[in-house]
C-alpha cells in the first residue's frame, strides 16, 4: 500500500491503531474459517467519524475495506480476500446507554456480546441471542452474521432484538436507522437490512438492543431415546403440545460417543439420540411446561427422562453438551463444522441423510444441534493433511448442501455465507436471488470496495 | 544420557516438530481472546494464542523469518496456561511458544547475558549464593527496602524497574541453616522425604523453607535436604535456553535419585510443576523417571493428603485471608481445593473466595523482570479484587507471586500482605506449641 495512504490512515487514527507491519498481517489473516489471505494495513477505530473518514478516503483511493469483528466468523467473513485494510472494530467497546425503563441498551459495536449481561442484570434484564462464541465475539460481528444460539427457539436470534444502528455507508455517509419505540412504521425496515449482511452493506457503529427480562426460574431435563425418529416425534410433538421450551438440544450416537470418550458425563454410548430440554418463565409456568414435556417424551418410548433438580444436577445433565464440541475435536486432528438447518419436522430424514452422506464418503461425523429451531451442526472429523480424505470431505459438504436445500432448508443457519459457502448460494436462492443481492450491493457500494468477493460475486467478477 | 544430547541441528528440527503438533490442532476458534492475560492488556490480535500459532506455523512453513518483532511477540507470554486451559480443541499454546523460543536459540544463539546467567552462574550456585548474601547484608546496613531506599535509582541499569519494590533477601541460605538430614521430631519416622527447596525458598524466603522442615519434622517426617541441588530450570527454559535448563533438571533428576526418598516436596508452584511435568520434556523417558515424577508433592496437596492435622494442634490467628492461585499450581498441577482446605482449618482465620482468584497476576517469574510495565497492568486487575475481597492476607503458594503482589500493594498504598499458605500454617501451629515449639 503506498505510503501516502498510510500515512492518512495515522492521521485518522493516530499511530497505535495503524498496523502495517508483516507480523501484523499475519495476525489479521485468518477467522475460524480455514482460509487466509493477509491484508495490507490493520486500523482500529474508536469513533464513527473515524469510520467515516476511513470509508472516504478508500472511496477516493479506492482501497478495499474488510471490517471485522473478534474474528471467530465461521464463514471467512472477515478475510481480507481482496487484500487492502482490514478495519478491526473490537476498540469501539463502550456502552453508550442503558436504559432499563425502556428495557434497552445502547453499546458500540465492537462490545464483547457477553459483556452486556452483567450491565443488564443490574436491572434484572437479559440479552437473549446467546451463540456459542459470546465470550469471543462482538455485538456487530453478531448482527453482520444474524448471530442464534442454543436459545433460538423460544428466544429468536439476533435480528429479533436489533432495534437501533448507526452505519457508516460505503461512501462514508452516516446513517442512523431504526427507533427505539415498540412501534415504528416511518419508512423502511433499512435497520433490517444490514442484520446478516455479512460486512457488504455498511459498518455498524452503533447497536441499540432490546433486552428482557431474566426468567425467574428454570426447569432442566435429560431425556435419552433408543431411535432418532422417537427424538424427531418427541420434539415436534412438544412444541404441538403447546411448549416452546427456551432449548432443545440434540446430540447424536456419535456425539455421545465422542463425549464419553473425552469425559466421562454419564450418557449411555447405545443410544441413537438425546435431548436436553430447558423451559423457563414464572417457577409455575416452567414446572407445568415441563411435566408436559414428559408425558410427550414418554408417549414416544423414550429410555430414560431425568429433570433435574438442583444446580449441581443441571450442570451434570449439561456437562456433556458443553464438551461436544471439545469432544468431537479431540477425535481426529481437525473438524468442519456446518450450521444446515431444515424445518424440525424433517429432523429424522436430515439426521439419516447426513450419516448416510458421510458413510458414503467415508468420512466420520458427529451431529449436534439446536432441534427445536431444526439448526443441527453436522461435524465431519477429519485430517487436514491428508489431502485425499479432504477431498472426500469437500463432496460430503457439496451433498449435505443439496440435501438441506431439498429438505426446503437452508445452507446456513447462523454462520453466514462469506467465503465458505458462496459456491452454494445460488443453488438455494436462485439465479433471481444473487441478482437482487447484487442490486442491493451496487446500490450501496458502487465500487464493490466493502468486503469485496464475499457471499456472491458482483457481474462479470469471479473468485 | 549421552544420546539425549542432541546437536542444534536435531534440536532445531525437533522444536519445531514438536510446536506443529500443537499448533495443528488449533482451530483457529478465538476463544483464547477471551482469556489471555497479556492479550487483554495489548489488543492486538498478535499477542493472543491463537496468533502465536498462526506465526509458527509461519516460520515451520518458512513463509516467515525470525525478525525483531516476532521475537517480541512470543516473549510477550506469561507461560499462565489459561489458554490451554480453555482451549477447546486441546492445543498448548504455551508450549508453541516455548519451542519458538528454543527454536530461536538454536538459531541465534544464546544472549552472552542470559548464558552467563544460566549456564555459569545458576550451574555453579555459588555466586548467586554469595551475591544474595551480600545484597542482603547492603539491605540491612545501608539502603533498606523501602520506597525511599537510594539505591532505587540504580535499578534500571540492571533492567530493573525504578518503582519496584524487592524483597528482603536471606542473610543465609536456607540450605545453609539446615544439615542435609533433619530427623522427626515424634520418634518415629513415617517418610524419608526430599525437599527441593527452589532458589526463592532458599535465599528470600527461608520462613518458608522453616514452615517446611518445622512441620514436616514436627509429623513425624524425616526432611532430606540435599545440598547440591540447583535451580529447577524453569526460568532458565522460560527464556530460550533449552540446552541449560536441561543439563539442571538432569542434575537434580540424578541428584534426588540417590538419596533413597519416599517423596520430594516442594513449596513453589513452578519448581512442582517443573519437576512434576516439565522435566519429561527435557529428561530421556524412563521407569526411574516416572518413579521420580509420581514422588513430587506442593506441600499443600501433601499435607492435605498425608498429614491429620487435629485441631487441637492449632492456635488462632485473627485474619482474615483470601487465596490466589498461583497459574502454576491451579492449572499447571490441579492444585486448588488444598491450600483452601488448610486455610479454612486455622482457627480465627476468616476466609473470603476473591473474585477472579485464578486469574495470573502477572508475575510468570522472570517476565515481571523483562516486561515490567505490562505485568504490573495485569497485576492492577488482582489488586483490586484482593482489595474488594476485604481482606488483611492474600495468603498462595509461589514466591514469585507473592513478589509481585507485595509490591504491587505497596505502590498502591494498599494495606494487605502476601503469604504462603504454608507460613500461616506454621504460624497457628507455633501459636498453639504443640507439634512445633
Ligand atoms: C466456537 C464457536 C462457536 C460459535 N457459535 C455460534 C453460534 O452458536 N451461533 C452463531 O450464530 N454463530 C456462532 N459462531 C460464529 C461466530 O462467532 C459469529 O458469526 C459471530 O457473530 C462473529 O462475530 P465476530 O465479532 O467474531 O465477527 P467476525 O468474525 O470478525 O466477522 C464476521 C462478519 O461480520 C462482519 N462484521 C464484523 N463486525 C462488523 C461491523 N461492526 N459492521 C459490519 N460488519 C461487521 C465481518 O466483515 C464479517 O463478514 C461460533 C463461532 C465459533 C468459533
Ligand atoms: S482457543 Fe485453542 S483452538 Fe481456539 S484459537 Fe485459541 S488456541 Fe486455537
Ligand atoms: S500462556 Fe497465558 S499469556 Fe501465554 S498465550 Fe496462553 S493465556 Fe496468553
Amino acid at each position: 500500500m503506498e505510503k501516502a495512504v498510510i500515512d492518512e490512515l495515522v492521521t485518522i487514527f493516530g499511530q497505535s491503531n495503524v498496523l502495517t507491519d508483516r507480523e501484523d498481517m499475519i495476525a489479521y489473516s485468518y477467522d475460524a474459517a480455514p482460509v487466509e489471505v493477509e491484508p495490507e494495513a490493520v486500523v482500529f477505530p474508536t469513533t464513527t467519524e473515524q469510520v467515516s473518514r476511513l470509508m472516504k478516503l478508500a472511496y477516493r483511493v479506492e482501497v478495499p475495506v474488510t471490517p471485522r469483528g473478534q474474528g471467530s466468523g465461521l464463514s471467512g467473513g472477515s478475510i481480507p480476500l481482496k487484500k487492502g485494510i482490514v478495519l478491526c472494530m473490537d476498540r469501539m467497546t463502550k456502552v453508550i446507554e442503558f436504559d432499563p425503563a425502556n428495557r434497552l441498551i445502547s453499546v458500540e459495536a465492537g462490545l464483547t456480546t457477553s459483556d452486556i449481561d452483567p450491565i443488564a442484570a443490574e436491572a434484572g434484564l437479559f440479552y437473549p441471542p446467546d451463540p456459542g462464541s459470546v465470550a469471543f465475539s462482538t455485538i456487530g460481528g453478531n448482527v453482520a452474521e444474524n448471530a442464534g444460539g442454543l436459545r433460538g427457539l423460544k428466544y429468536g436470534v439476533t435480528k429479533d432484538y436489533v432495534k437501533m444502528l448507526t452505519v457508516v455507508l460505503p461512501q462514508g455517509d452516516i446513517v442512523k436507522l431504526g427507533s427505539k419505540c415498540v412501534k415504528h412504521v416511518a419508512g423502511f425496515n433499512t435497520e433490517l437490512m444490514f442484520v446478516g449482511s455479512e460486512g457488504l452493506l455498511g459498518i455498524i457503529t452503533e447497536v441499540t438492543l432490546a433486552l428482557l427480562p431474566i426468567p425467574k426460574h428454570r426447569e432442566s431435563a435429560l431425556a435419552i431415546f433408543n431411535t432418532l425418529d422417537d427424538a424427531a416425534q418427541t420434539v415436534s410433538d412438544i412444541i404441538a403440545a403447546g411448549v416452546t421450551p427456551s432449548t432443545m438440544e440434540f446430540m447424536d450416537n456419535a456425539t455421545l460417543n465422542a463425549i464419553q470418550n473425552f469425559k466421562d458425563c454419564g450418557l449411555p454410548r447405545d443410544a441413537e439420540a438425546v435431548l436436553l430440554i430447558e423451559t423457563d418463565g414464572e417457577e409455575h409456568s416452567a414446572k407445568a411446561e415441563m411435566v408436559i414435556v414428559q408425558s410427550q417424551v414418554e408417549k414416544n418410548n423414550s429410555r430414560d427422562f431425568k429433570i433435574a433438580q438442583s444446580t449441581e444436577e443441571r450442570d451434570k445433565l449439561f456437562a456433556g453438551r458443553r464438551v461436544a464440541l471439545n469432544a468431537l475435536a479431540s477425535v481426529r486432528p481437525n473438524l468442519i463444522l456446518e450450521d444446515a438447518t431444515v424445518k424440525r419436522s424433517v429432523l429424522p430424514e436430515m439426521v439419516r441423510g447426513i450419516i448416510a452422506i458421510a458413510q458414503k464418503y467415508n468420512i466420520q461425523v458427529g451431529i449436534f444441534g439446536h432441534a427445536g429451531d431444526g439448526n443441527l451442526h453436522p461435524t465431519f472429523l477429519i485430517d487436514q493433511k491428508d489431502k485425499e480424505e479432504m477431498a472426500r470431505c469437500h463432496k460430503a459438504v457439496d451433498e449435505l448442501f443439496q440435501l438441506a436445500i431439498d429438505l426446503d432448508g437452508t445452507i446456513s443457519g447462523e454462520h453466514g455465507i462469506g467465503l465458505e459457502k458462496k459456491p452454494y448460494l445460488e443453488n438455494q436462492i436462485g439465479a433471481a436471488g444473487i441478482k437482487i443481492l447484487q442490486d442491493f450491493k451496487r446500490m450501496f457500494d458502487p465500487k464493490n470496495l466493502l468486503n469485496p468477493g464475499k457471499m456472491f460475486d458482483m457481474p462479470g467478477e469471479s473468485a | 544420557m549421552s544420546t539425549y544430547i542432541k546437536t542444534q541441528q536435531q534440536l532445531a528440527e525437533e522444536h519445531l516438530l514438536e510446536a506443529a503438533k500443537e499448533f495443528e490442532k488449533c482451530m483457529k476458534c478465538g476463544k483464547c481472546r477471551s482469556v489471555c492475560p497479556v492479550f487483554k492488556e495489548f489488543g492486538n490480535e498478535l499477542y493472543v494464542a491463537r496468533g502465536k500459532n498462526k506465526l509458527a506455523e509461519k516460520i515451520v512453513s518458512g513463509d516467515l523469518q525470525i525478525t525483531d518483532k516476532l521475537e517480541q511477540a512470543i516473549n510477550e507470554c506469561l507461560n499462565c496456561k489459561t489458554c490451554s486451559a480453555n482451549c477447546p480443541a486441546g492445543v498448548s499454546p504455551e508450549h508453541v511458544v516455548l519451542r519458538l523460543r528454543w527454536y530461536i536459540t538454536t538459531q541465534k544463539g544464546l544472549h552472552y547475558f542470559k548464558a552467563l546467567i544460566f549456564r555459569q552462574l545458576l550451574w555453579r550456585k555459588w555466586p548467586i549464593t554469595i551475591g544474595c548474601a551480600v545484597v542482603a547484608l547492603a539491605q540491612r546496613l545501608l539502603f533498606g527496602i523501602g520506597p525511599k531506599n537510594p539505591v532505587r535509582h540504580l535499578f534500571p541499569l540492571f533492567g530493573f524497574a525504578k518503582r519496584r519494590n524487592f524483597p528482603q533477601l536471606a542473610l543465609r541460605s536456607a540450605q545453609s541453616m539446615y544439615p542435609e538430614v533433619n530427623r522427626s521430631k515424634t520418634g518415629e519416622t513415617k517418610m524419608r522425604i526430599g525437599y527441593f527447596t527452589g532458589c526463592a525458598g532458599n535465599l528470600i524466603y527461608t520462613n518458608v523453607a522453616k514452615s517446611v522442615v518445622d512441620i514436616l519434622t514436627g509429623y513425624g517426617y524425616e526432611v532430606v535436604i540435599p545440598k547440591k541441588q540447583k535451580c529447577n530450570g524453569t526460568p532458565v527454559m522460560a527464556n530460550g535456553d533449552y540446552e541449560g535448563a536441561r543439563r539442571l533438571m538432569q542434575h537434580n533428576f540424578d541428584l534426588f535419585r540417590k538419596y533413597d526418598l519416599d517423596a520430594i516436596v516442594v513449596a513453589c508452584s513452578s519448581c512442582g510443576m517443573s519437576l512434576k511435568k516439565e522435566i519429561k520434556v527435557f529428561v530421556e523417558d524412563s521407569p526411574e523417571l516416572q518413579e521420580f515424577t509420581g514422588k513430587v508433592w506442593d506441600i499443600n496437596e501433601f499435607i492435605d493428603k498425608n498429614i491429620e492435622i487435629k485441631p487441637e494442634d492449632l492456635g488462632p490467628l485473627p485474619y482474615k485471608v483470601t487465596y490466589h492461585d498461583p497459574c502454576h499450581m491451579v492449572r499447571g498441577q490441579g492444585i486448588k481445593e488444598q491450600p483452601r482446605n488448610i486455610l479454612k482449618q486455622i482457627p480465627g482465620v476468616e476466609f473470603k473466595e476473591m473474585k477472579n482468584a485464578d486469574t495470573c497476576c502477572g508475575s510468570a517469574g522472570s517476565y515481571c523482570i523483562t516486561h515490567y510495565e505490562t505485568s504490573i497492568k495485569i497485576n492492577d486487575h488482582k489488586i483490586k479484587d484482593i482489595q474488594d475481597a476485604g481482606v488483611d492476607i492474600v495468603a498462595t503458594g509461589c514466591p514469585t507471586c507473592v513478589m509481585h503482589i507485595d509490591d504491587n500493594l505497596a505502590q498502591h498504598h494498599s494495606n494487605e500482605k502476601a503469604k504462603f499458605v504454608i507460613e500461616l500454617l506454621a504460624d497457628s501451629l507455633r501459636a498453639k506449641g504443640t507439634v512445633i515449639r
